[in-house]
């Protein structure tokens, strides 16, 4: 099957749709972005293309800390650097999915990965729902929240008062809450979603018995250590037919079959 | 106000630009060029899910930890100065500080549940959380 290297506008507006909780998500978040940039010294312009161009919420902010503290460039982009280490994760997790896609294509999916396009964007393929038109959608509304959130705490959050009060920091962990029941196809899933909780809580055991690890740190290793321990713990089963988990010349949709296979066993 | 020269920040801009896209362009350019080994597709399949539950637990489970263990190194280093024979009690809101954050979990998963809405299940766990943050004032 031949890919369209066309945006469909179709599959487009349903991934901006699907995409529709990061925006809301984001709006908070961002605003709280502006609001510190501005007072950091950053023009409303500055803040702003430091959203648009990194789009990177907690990377964004150790970025800003780490510069206030160091004034060193390398330091602080360093920094962000190590805090975004997980996208490197993201990208490599939705590639077989993006096969054979061109490079400009491929450049604003990546530029768009976020924690939370990563998500919805895994579940939609699982549930054969996602296509590279859609996946752009969900990254370009993601974005559009992010920058209009910083846009929105440049120009005088003040006016807004305290969001706090009404629970919207809160729409990011409920969104990541609805995404793992969308993920949860298998127990072997599950189990690996549970795991990663609770390597999580061991970390911060550990944190406070004396191991100093920065919290943006557990993201990255908790994944690494959850995914490595179900490939390990849970072997390939027998009526996983040869092929059907090699990538070829799939599209996003297409290649989702292979893990619904897996999942009726 | 000037805390940041501004040379200092057009580098940051510009150098985050650079360094997130490489992280998440690279791989992306790689990996769908190539056939990726059967083993590290079985592995990469397990890492969205391992992803949400590190980011659940970390947004909710540990703040609420935190406020926790603040709120009872609080409590015992108040307890030496109460008066000999008072009893007092751990204030109780403490031990339903990570009510919210748990149950507005529960809420967001129940509802995407029966929904199959993203925005449905994030609504849902946003409005549980704000009200019981109300009841339990924290």
């Amino acid at each position: 099957m031949e890919i369209s290297q066309n945006i469909e506008l179709k599959q487009f507006t349903a991934g901006l749709r699907s995409g529709f909780p990061i925006f809301l998500g984001y709006l908070p978040v961002g605003l709280a972005f502006g609001i510190l940039a501005c007072d950091y010294g950053f023009t409303p312009l500055q803040a702003i293309l430091a959203s648009a161009f990194a789009l990177s919420g907690v990377g964004q902010f150790v970025a800003l800390t780490t510069l206030v503290l160091s004034e060193s460039i390398v330091a602080s982009v360093l920094a962000s650097t190590i805090v975004n280490l997980r996208y490197i994760l993201f990208s490599a997790s939705l590639s077989p999915h993006l096969q054979g896609l061109k490079y400009r294509t491929l450049a604003w999916i990546g530029f768009t990965t976020t924690d939370e396009s990563f998500a919805i964007n895994s579940a939609e393929i699982r549930e054969l729902r996602a296509s590279p038109s859609s996946i752009i959608g969900v990254g370009t509304v993601g974005w559009l929240g992010w920058v209009l959130g910083t846009t929105g705490g440049t120009i005088g959050a003040q006016f807004l008062g305290d969001l706090s009060a009404f629970g919207i920091y809160f729409a990011m962990p409920a969104m990541y809450a609805a995404l793992f029941i969308a993920l949860a196809s298998n127990r072997k899933q599950i189990y690996c979603g549970i795991g990663a909780g609770i390597i999580v809580l061991i970390l911060y055991g550990l944190n406070l018995l004396g191991l100093g690890l920065e919290t943006y740190w557990f993201t990255v290793i908790t994944a690494i250590v959850a995914a490595s321990l179900a490939v390990w713990i849970f072997p390939k089963e027998k009526n996983a037919k040869k092929g059907t988990d090699t990538p070829g010349n799939d599209v996003c949709g297409k290649v989702a079959k292979s893990t619904v296979e897996d999942d009726v066993q | 106000m000037e805390l940041t020269s501004q040379f200092a920040i057009w580098g940051l801009i510009a150098g985050m630009l650079v360094l997130n896209f490489a992280l998440r362009f690279i791989p992306l350019a790689v990996l769908s060029r190539i056939s990726i080994p059967e083993p590290l597709m079985r592995w990469l399949s397990y890492m969205p899910i391992a992803v949400m539950g590190a980011l659940i637990a970390t947004e909710v489970l540990l703040p609420a930890l935190d406020t926790f263990f603040n709120e009872v190194r609080i409590y015992q280093e108040a307890l030496p100065y109460a008066e000999c024979g008072s009893t007092t009690p751990v204030p109780y809101p403490i031990f339903f500080m990570p009510l919210p954050g748990i149950l507005g979990v529960i809420a967001a998963m129940v509802t995407y549940r029966y929904t199959k809405s993203f925005i449905g299940g994030t609504l849902a766990g946003v409005v549980v959380f704000a009200l019981l943050q109300l009841l339990v004032g924290a």
